[in-house]
């Protein structure tokens, strides 16, 4: 059991626990898609609906699943929703549904979803699921964001579609290839980490 | 109860839940994801085919759909080829609108690629490789011009340009097209598909 506030249950996936930045997981749609703004705000919000949905239901039913199966039950579940978010996608956000491409099914695979469930939900209450859930989801949605921006905005010069670069500026074209995701992510890692370091000297 | 029966029971539970739950989403999504699709493939054939206002599938196999375009009279307009083939990086899909005896491009629309942003996904791009395929003579094979021409007038009837820094995403395309018309001029010979002869009503 968790024994942390309610509110400290929610920052910590901002900060201390953030699923990309402090606890690595979930780094393929985190790669593979953030090259545009709209696609990695896309991606994490479909991602939001999946964890806290399987975190609501796991929770709830956990004291019937045998140990055993607990893995292959989470996995059901997880699955469940994100055929669910799938076809939503597919049938109302159709152009988006084609740029995420196969990304969204495999947010089956996403550990920050399987990781939850295991660490958490099959623990906790399904209030505090639902908290730490919607907490660890702004986390990802916050860490897609900076990185699909940085990339976006240098690799096209544009946020959202949006010009923000005047003529002058050149697109760094490799920021919206492969590389410049790990570009990207590396500096920001080292950023995160530069920044642990410096506020925890100073406790 | 014992373990086991326990095991079964919960997996087997959770398994028909959820089955029967998507199952009801996917009816309930399944008009609206078709809907989406043809809407993308109607749109394409009014692009690629100038006039058209009603399309209709005519012949259809593994790589390849043929429409037909038809204005408000209900009269052919002309040809829409949807084919598909390897690009640089992934698959391509494209429309090229053709006149109703085959032996003239109308205009080209890239529907999916994932090329090279900056380079070979210029193909999608209008004024850079687009404008280059529109009214040309695709009696045979085309080929490409390369080094790239600067204006669609100094290129042969058969010829097609060259982006410049993205030869086989440029050459993807042109295979595509060429393959394609090629399995169309077969099939007409073959019998299986005419032209000429649809129903103009």
């Amino acid at each position: 059991m968790s024994t942390r506030s309610i509110g400290q249950e929610f920052t910590k996936g901002l900060w201390d626990e953030n699923p990309v930045f402090r606890q690595l997981l979930g780094l393929c749609p985190t790669l593979a898609v953030t090259g545009w703004v709209i696609n990695g705000l896309a991606m994490a919000l479909a991602t939001t609906f999946v964890l806290i949905f399987s975190s609501l239901v796991i929770s709830s039913i956990k004291k019937l699943i045998p140990a055993q199966v607990r893995i292959a039950t989470f996995i059901v579940v997880i699955a469940s929703f994100v055929t669910i978010a799938d076809l939503f996608l597919k049938a109302f956000f159709y152009p988006i549904s084609e740029a995420l491409g196969p990304y969204v099914p495999l947010i089956v695979v996403n550990c920050i979803i399987l990781g939850r469930q295991e660490a958490f939900s099959s623990k906790n209450s399904v209030g505090r699921s639902f908290i730490d859930a919607l907490g660890m989801s702004s986390g990802f949605i916050l860490a897609l964001l900076i990185l699909s921006s940085i990339r976006e905005i240098l690799g096209a010069g544009t946020f959202l579609g949006h010009q923000v670069m005047g003529p002058w500026f050149e697109p760094w074209i490799i920021m919206i290839l492969p590389p410049g995701a790990f570009l990207a992510l590396g500096i920001l890692l080292g950023l995160a980490l530069h920044i642990e370091s410096k506020t925890k000297s100073r406790k | 109860m014992n373990l086991y029966s326990r095991m079964v029971i919960v997996l087997t539970s959770v398994g028909l839940l959820s089955g029967s739950f998507l199952a009801t989403v996917g009816m309930l999504t399944k008009e609206r994801i078709a809907l989406n699709i043809q809407q993308e493939i109607e749109e394409a054939i009014a692009h690629v085919i100038p006039g058209t206002v009603s399309s209709e599938k005519l012949y259809e196999e593994k790589g390849l759909t043929i429409y037909g375009g038809k204005d408000k009279d209900g009269s052919l307009v002309g040809f829409g080829i949807l084919a598909s083939g390897v690009g640089f990086q992934d698959k391509i899909a494209l429309m090229l609108g053709t006149n109703t005896s085959l032996t003239r491009t109308k205009k080209l629309k890239i529907i999916e690629q994932k090329e090279t942003p900056g380079l070979g996904a210029k193909i999608e791009d209008d004024d850079a490789f687009l404008i280059f395929w529109e009214n040309k003579d695709c009696s045979d094979s085309l080929s490409l011009r390369k080094p790239a021409a600067n204006t669609p007038e100094e290129l042969a009837p058969m010829e097609i340009n060259t982006i410049t820094g993205a030869t086989i995403s440029s050459e993807s395309v042109l295979k595509i097209v060429n393959s394609s018309l090629e399995r169309v001029r077969e099939l007409i010979k073959e019998g299986t598909f005419q032209i000429g002869e649809q129903d103009v009503n």
